[in-house]
């Protein structure tokens, strides 16, 4: 049993669009598909006085997932042995209930030209690599080592350590979806 | 394709990883490639490898996608119909090679073979072998975009310091000073290493005008006037040496010229920068001061250094000084100078430099003016290095012709007709500057080649088009342009597809094919090269492979203080603040202020018109120069060129977000998306190089591929008034310019007219050729150098104007006028200025080395018995 999660290190972020990119490359997802975004809200401030962060965003793979819950055809599950949320294809009847059911916009269902064709789409913390006792690919690329992947389940992992160490926030937590995915926030620049 | 569910198994039997490396920059991060039965399956970063521990940046991920992309050059060329008509017949390689081998024999016997030039791309190709092709052809006029990166700034470190100290010991350093640099966009590996380090407490000083990646970083961040860092360094300078902040045990014992330089930059104060640099006095001396009372500390090289146009090199010689006064050379923590290695053959020693004789040396384009990165400089730093190591830095890169001077060459006949062009590995018209004026001289030349990844404008103009291999298509090498004692190798992943050669294969075959020994090219690809470069290290390997697969890389111990030996790579073998180099071929030997291009405190009434200030040159992620355009997986990022401007600014010019603008200098206007962006000062315009659309096509054959719409070198200068006399770089920063919204009918690409003519000098007010290239005006003369000796010089001696000495040039000994005797500059043993003889102090008679005889001091009569103690 483990519960895999993430954290987004903003105060190493600096927003160059690499895991975007390698995700795409490594998945061959076609180009208006993005599963994880990097998103900035731009300079803040006014010259001198300036600062600007990077938020890298991703499925969150919450302990609550909304879109497994709502799931007609149970295609949209939760690994129990890992915690991910991911998609079984060929159950998939590309409804886009799960689409919406998602409050952080992270399942994509561009390409999918009816509902009888195609499935919903989205990150599964690439199992594949994960199940071979790698890194999911947008952590392996990650020049900056922005992001940091691990079982959130075992006190002795980088990801536990970190999260236990230093402060936190996650997106959207009213919500009561409980994700996986953490940030450590960058103060403007300066540490 | 497959969406999601994979239907590549890169772990299935017969599936081969071969380490092969990222060619999309120069950082040559590792990359391991999947390969099965000749095609690359798949490509992921290379865990293990030193550079970059597995991370590859959007460029890096795209390699697939790049290698058998739709608009690759695929097959050999040949011009069908007009040149830039786009007509071509398709040929086999062996062919092109002999029509080009013809063409460039019947040049070299028409014209001489100075008539044919290259020009070279950045770091990715084995320029060593151009340098080969181009010393045996027998023309010096071999040149790269290099005086715009880095290659000024190496030789000006080196002519005061005796190599550049390039390489930051960042793991003991407590402050580093990005300068011009950002490596959060350009240098990610490095990017990481500093901000780990600057969690364990480095400090790290930012200096750029935009508020870049890295500088949203930074523990200080110093927004400077686009291209007045040579004001910031000096008054940098004149803080450190006036309070009294630099190791003065460092500066007694190993620098020469320091009280003339405390004399000389006594006028560069803070209060003096500030008005150029639009920092406050105060924010300079903390810059200073946070520099050197935090040493071991780092300064380190960004492109900026190299592109401000007339006064770059005054700031690269300030920079060097600030390094050396504060103890930061070769120290732990410091800025390391590696020198030559000593382990692996240097390109230098494989480039047959010996083979150009002076005759051709001399008629290198640029050499009179630019005289420090071309064979006179060159020269004289080449000599020290090879009289204190046996080995030099690498000629290819550092000793080169002057390219826009080649251009104008091409168009003008002035100093003489240049016929040929061979283009490898660069768009000159997106990378050079003043475009039009590139362009014009691309479509003029009698005979054009190009070896390209791609379809570019000058391949296009060209008579042949040669198909280029990429990374995973050949063996790689890095060794910091031939300068470092490192060395960093990667594989082959698979033979190069359809028709493509390598740019080795290219200058190997030619070579052969215009006659040259086949026996000076005893390596047929590369791996052979590679392995005859890496033989004297000694591995147990028998080949190249099997050297990447086992060991990769080879990183000799670290050595501090190497000068502690030998001195400093000098001709004093100390430090020179007042650089003996620089004073020999007629540059100022101190740091000396020049006004930059254009600005308004020195040219008011191009300010008039002109209010605002440029900055361009600096890297943005996805783009590499002007690389990566035609790869829609990271175009999208990017798809349309944008400038930056202040809120404040594009409000009073009624410019929203997003629209079209023109941009305008002296030179020439193109057109740019507007950004909003609050981090810049109100009159900053940051402006995004490399613009073209290869997409377009040859819509227009004055403009294929759009290559002038908002290419910003339209925009730069290349006046000879607007290069830097000491490293022959343009001006790309801190040019005045002017912005104005486009009409309706020219918002966009391919709207409207885009206007081809060109001038020499560009910032002239009408197109054509206003002055021959040898008579523009320069941004300040060259000093007359000839010392006369002070001394009478003894008979039998010879007076050495480099050095400033007579001597012995028989036996390498040299006079000192003060005694009166010879001395041996190595040993400091004196000797007899009549006889020869050497002077043995505890015996106090003469002993000639020769024989062992000894004689009387006074009588020089030889002592017999007696004289042995």
């Amino acid at each position: 049993m483990a519960h895999y999660g993430m954290v987004m290190d903003q105060r190493r972020c600096i927003g160059c669009q690499s895991c975007t990119v390698a995700c795409r490359a490594w998945n061959d997802l076609p180009l208006d598909i993005i599963y994880n975004p990097v998103v900035t809200e731009g300079v803040q401030g006014a010259y001198p006085n300036v600062h600007e962060t990077w938020t890298p965003l991703i499925c969150m793979h919450c302990v609550n997932a909304p879109c497994v819950a709502c799931c007609p055809t149970g295609a949209s599950q939760k690994d129990p042995d890992t915690g991910i949320v991911f998609v079984d294809s060929a159950k998939c009847m590309g409804c886009k209930v799960c689409v919406n059911a998602c409050p952080y916009g992270a399942r994509d269902t561009s390409g999918m030209v009816s509902h009888l064709e195609g499935y919903v789409r989205k990150c599964n913390f690439c199992r594949d690599r994960v199940a071979r006792g790698e890194q999911p690919y947008c952590v392996a690329t990650c020049h900056q080592r922005a992001r940091i992947f691990g079982d959130l389940d075992d006190p002795g992992s980088d990801i536990s350590k970190l999260v236990g160490s230093v402060g936190t926030y996650r997106l959207l937590e009213e919500y009561g979806t409980e994700p996986s995915v953490y940030y450590i926030p960058d103060l403007g620049g300066k540490r | 394709m497959a969406y999601y569910d994979k239907d590549v198994d890169i772990h299935a039997d017969g599936v081969e990883v071969k380490k092969s490396c990222c060619y999309f920059c120069h950082q040559n991060c590792g990359v391991l490639a999947y390969v099965k039965d000749g095609k690359v399956l798949k490509i992921e970063g290379d865990p293990d490898h030193p550079t970059n521990s597995g991370g590859l940046c959007c460029r890096g991920n795209i390699a697939l996608q790049h290698l058998d992309h739709p608009a690759r050059n695929n097959h050999p060329l040949k011009r069908a119909g007009e040149k830039g008509e786009g007509k071509w017949d398709r040929i086999s390689w062996d062919q092109a090679i002999s029509e080009i081998a013809a063409k460039l024999c019947q040049i070299r016997d028409e014209s001489g073979a100075e008539a044919v030039a290259t020009a070279g791309g950045t770091l990715r190709t084995e320029d060593w072998a151009r340098r080969r092709f181009m010393n045996m052809f027998g023309s010096p006029n071999s040149f790269h975009n290099a005086l715009l990166c880095w290659i000024p700034t190496f030789m000006v470190e080196t002519a005061v310091s005796g190599w550049s100290p390039f390489e930051t010991d960042l793991g003991d350093s407590r402050c580093i000073i990005l300068w011009g640099m950002n490596p959060g966009a350009s240098s990610l590996p490095g990017m990481r290493g500093y901000t780990d380090l600057q969690m364990a407490g480095l400090k790290i000083v930012v200096v750029d005008p935009r508020y870049s990646e890295t500088a949203s970083k930074a523990d200080l961040w110093l927004p400077l006037k686009p291209g007045s860092d040579t004001e910031l360094s000096l008054a940098m300078l004149n803080t450190i040496i006036y309070e009294g902040l630099y190791n003065a045990e460092f500066v007694q014992n190993w620098c020469e010229g320091f009280e003339e330089l405390t004399a000389h930059i006594a006028e560069y104060t803070p209060e003096w920068a500030a008005p150029r640099t639009w920092l406050d006095a105060e924010q300079i001396r903390t810059a200073a001061r946070m520099y050197a009372k935090n040493t071991p500390s780092n300064i380190q090289w960004g492109c900026t250094a190299d592109q401000l146009g007339p006064n770059s090199g005054a700031g690269m010689h300030a920079r060097a000084c600030m390094r050396a006064i504060c103890g930061n050379l070769d120290c732990p923590g410091g800025d390391l100078m590696p020198g030559p290695s000593m382990g692996y053959y240097c390109d230098e020693e494989i480039e047959a430099n010996d083979w150009l004789d002076e005759g051709q040396r001399a008629k290198q384009i640029g050499s009179d003016r630019y005289r420090l990165t071309s064979w006179p400089g060159y020269g004289i730093i080449a000599g020290i290095a090879k009289e204190k190591w046996g080995k030099a830095p690498t000629a290819e890169w550092m000793c080169e012709a002057h390219g826009p001077s080649v251009f104008k060459a091409i168009l003008t006949g002035d100093p003489y007709q240049v016929r040929a062009l061979i283009v490898n590995a660069t768009n000159p018209v997106n990378s050079y500057g003043d475009s039009k004026m590139t362009l014009a001289a691309l479509r003029q030349v009698e005979f054009l080649v190009t070896c390209d990844y791609w379809m570019t404008p000058a391949a296009l103009y060209s008579d042949y088009v040669m198909p280029i291999a990429g990374a995973l298509e050949r063996p790689t090498i890095h060794t910091n342009y031939g300068v470092t004692d490192s060395i960093l190798c990667s594989q082959r992943a698979i033979q190069p597809m359809y028709e493509r050669h390598t740019d080795y294969s290219f200058w190997h075959d030619l070579a052969l094919a215009t006659g040259q020994d086949a026996d000076q090219w005893p390596w047929d690809d590369e791996e052979e090269a590679f392995f005859y470069i890496l033989s004297p290290l000694g591995y147990p390997v028998q080949t190249y492979d099997e050297f990447v697969e086992n060991y990769r890389f080879y990183y000799p111990p670290l050595h501090y203080y190497k000068y502690g030996d030998k001195g400093f790579c000098t001709r004093s073998g100390k430090v020179e603040l007042k650089s003996s180099v620089m004073e020999e071929i007629g540059l100022p030997s101190l740091p000396t202020f020049t006004p930059n291009a254009e600005n308004e405190i020195d040219n008011p009434e191009v300010a008039e018109e002109y209010p605002l200030v440029l900055t361009t040159g600096g890297g943005y992620m996805p783009f590499h120069h002007s690389e990566e355009f035609q790869i829609e997986s990271v175009r999208y990022l990017y798809p349309e060129p944008r400038f930056k401007m202040n809120a404040a600014t594009a409000e009073a010019y009624g410019i929203g977000e997003g629209d079209w603008c023109w941009i305008e200098t002296r030179r020439g206007r193109i057109k740019q998306r507007a950004e909003i962006d609050q981090s810049l000062h109100v009159d900053t315009v940051w402006c995004g190089r490399g613009w073209w659309y290869p997409e377009l096509g040859i819509n227009d054959r004055d403009d294929p591929f759009g290559c002038l719409d908002s290419n910003v070198n339209v925009l730069t200068s290349v006046d000879a008034e607007h290069c830097d006399p000491i490293g022959g770089s343009w001006a790309n920063r801190g040019l005045l310019c002017k912005v104005y919204r486009c009409r309706p009918t020219e918002a966009g690409i391919n709207m409207g007219r885009v206007d081809t003519a060109f001038s020499i000098p560009g910032s002239a007010p009408t197109p054509g050729i206003h002055v021959t290239p040898s008579e523009e005006p320069r941004a300040y003369d060259l000093i007359a150098y000839d010392p006369k000796p002070t001394f009478d010089v003894p008979e039998g001696l010879v007076w050495d104007k480099g050095r400033k000495v007579a001597w012995d040039p028989a036996s390498n000994l040299v006079y000192d006028p003060e005694s009166g005797w010879l001395y041996d500059p190595a040993t400091y043993v004196y000797y007899d200025v009549l006889t020869r003889y050497a002077y043995d102090p505890e015996a106090q008679n003469l002993v000639d080395m020769g024989t062992g005889k000894r004689y009387d001091m006074e009588t020089r009569a030889e002592i017999v018995g007696g004289g042995d103690r």
